[in-house]
């Protein structure tokens, strides 16, 4: 491959932010090889930040120091840099050497948001959840429009079995991307988890409403065939005992036409697997059925 | 006429020992200042965490009006979202220094007492002293040595109008327009420059002081304008109103979104 559409590779998987490491790192070889570097202008110090993550990625510790050497040369005392160091030292150092750094880091600036979320990641990996989460609300309480910080504390919450309070983060991730299906889908994936069901349903039912009127004509693709199975799943449990309708923590009431989603989705799930002919779809065609057939 | 177009001798001396230093001193002088006035611009102020979260905290309930009349946030939440914020807009728990005494009486902040705002206010002005003092400078030095020079000539006729514009220093009322006095080559320079400047230094120079003279003040006034003193709980309070206006207008996407979908797919007749 030449050089130029490596580059050109490159750049893409910058513009998009793709972490195809393997590939990045294999183009990135290629272009220090051919001593391109410096011609790249003020692209080259993007393309070392993005080799020196992907080696990392990949294990190539020797390449990662590389680029961070010339970096941390070009840009002394740059936030940027220091983080891609404390990276570096994740790679390889160990727990307590991670975390003292970016205490470090943070007493030189309290302010500093992205040392902050490593070491907030720093303290989930080490499994002390407690001061993650303590962290964690600290700094949404001063960054509140990080969205990725609320889902990271919706996600430590429900990996603890805390949905509620998951669910209250996911609303305040809900209230940053009105717009996002797929978080629409986690509230709605939560709540059900929480029994919740007929808050469960409805947000289920926004996710496909989110989508405009075509798609109703078409079949339902991608996050849409996880929302019908949602709403299969709810209206279905809905069906079979009533009572769980009542016990709804945020007194949500039971749709009346109950009847007429689970036709409605059990349709749209069947349609999803219609049509195909390969052989995974003909096989999730017959467990689909199967599953459908079974209530 | 011919006769009185060389009628005054100009001394190819005065080019090589008064035009050319006037001209190079004033471009040197420039390319100086704007290398002083990036030495002098202290790096933005480091803001405590508290200070962050005072600044950003009216966005919270802007972000929950934003969507509140069709907001994807069930009741229940939006209502405990929309009270936490409510009282503590009220209790005044996000203000920098804590919730204000009872007692102590309310005043507007007094940007002189407030170390971040003096610190902006000295700023502007050092920019601003880095601004006049090498002009007067220059000047004087103009007045003293060259004063009633004449430096070039001028290869097209002007009107009389121009002759307070290009001769001054020089109280003469026969001379020609087009002969350019030291002091009215200074003022060119000083006005003219700019261009030259954006060719040397780029677009974003502070070496043109010119714009700055238009204006004494202006650039202390972007330095307040810059870092406005506010007062936190004053807005909080009026974000108040704006919380309970939201409430009322809110509704949630999925009151009666059964039925949309249905609709949507065609499973129920359309009203």
């Amino acid at each position: 491959m030449s050089l130029s559409s490596a580059l050109e590779t490159l750049a893409n998987y910058r513009a998009n932010n793709t972490r195809a490491s393997l590939d990045t790192f294999k183009k990135g070889a290629q272009v220090l090889k051919a001593n391109a570097v410096s011609k790249l202008g003020d692209d080259s110090w993007d393309f070392l930040e993005q080799l020196m993550l992907a080696a990392i990625d990949i294990g190539r510790i020797d390449i990662a120091d590389a680029c961070l050497k010339q970096l941390s040369d070009k840009f002394p005392g740059s936030q940027r840099v220091e983080i891609l160091q404390g990276i570096r030292i994740e790679a390889t150092g160990s727990s307590e050497i991670q975390l003292q750094y970016y205490v470090q880091l943070l007493k030189a600036d309290p302010t500093n948001a992205a040392a902050w979320k490593r070491m907030i990641s720093v303290l989930r990996r080490n499994g002390e959840l407690a001061e993650a989460v303590e962290e964690l609300t600290l700094y949404l309480d001063t960054f509140y429009s990080d969205l990725e910080g609320w889902l990271e504390l919706a996600d430590i919450y429900s990996s603890c079995n805390r949905y509620t309070l998951a669910l209250q983060s996911l609303s305040h991730a809900l209230l940053l991307s009105p717009q996002n299906p797929f978080t629409v889908l986690q509230f709605a994936e939560t709540a059900y988890t929480a029994g919740d069901l007929p808050l469960a349903l409805k947000m289920f039912l926004l996710v496909i409403d989110m989508d405009d009127e075509s798609a109703a004509k078409e079949p339902p693709q991608g996050y849409n065939i996880r929302a019908w199975y949602g709403i299969k799943l709810c209206t279905r449990r809905l069906i079979q005992s009533p009572s769980l309708g009542a016990s709804s923590s945020s007194k949500t009431p039971v749709p009346k036409s109950l009847n007429a989603i689970e036709e409605l989705a059990t349709e749209q799930v069947l349609v999803a697997f219609r049509n195909k002919r390969d052989a995974g779809t003909k096989l999730n065609r017959d467990v689909t059925t199967r599953w459908m057939a079974a209530f | 006429m011919a006769g009185s177009a060389v009628s005054l001798y100009l001394d190819p001396q005065i080019r090589d020992w008064v035009l050319f230093p006037i001209t190079m001193v004033m471009i040197l002088v420039g390319v100086l200042r704007h290398y002083v006035v990036l030495l002098l611009q202290s790096s933005p102020q480091q803001l405590s965490r508290r200070a962050i979260r005072e600044q950003r905290a009216l966005a919270r309930s802007q972000i929950l009006r934003a969507t509140a009349a069709h907001s994807p946030v069930p009741p229940s939440f939006y209502s405990a979202i929309s009270r936490h914020l409510s009282q503590a807009y009220e209790a005044g728990s996000y203000l920098k220094d804590g919730p204000p005494k009872g007692d102590a009486p309310v005043t507007p902040p007094n940007p002189m007492s407030d170390p971040a705002a003096m610190d902006g206010m000295m700023a502007g002005l050092k920019t601003q002293m880095v601004m006049m003092v090498p002009q007067m400078v220059i000047m004087g030095w103009i007045n003293f040595f060259f004063q009633g020079f004449v430096l070039i000539k001028l290869p097209f006729p002007l009107t009389l109008g121009f002759k307070s514009m290009l001769q001054r220093g020089i109280e003469t009322p026969d001379m020609d327009v087009r002969w350019v006095s030291s002091l009215s080559w200074y003022f060119l320079n000083f006005f003219g420059l700019n261009g030259l400047y954006r060719l040397i230094l780029g677009n974003e120079n502070s070496a043109d002081s010119s714009s700055a003279m238009a204006s004494p003040f202006a650039a202390q006034q972007g330095a307040v304008a810059a870092a406005p003193v506010q007062d936190f709980n004053k807005l909080f309070k009026a974000e108040l109103e704006n919380l309970e206006f939201a409430e009322g207008i809110y509704s949630w996407a999925g009151d009666n979104i059964e039925n949309r979908v249905l609709r949507k797919y065609g499973k129920l007749a359309n009203r």
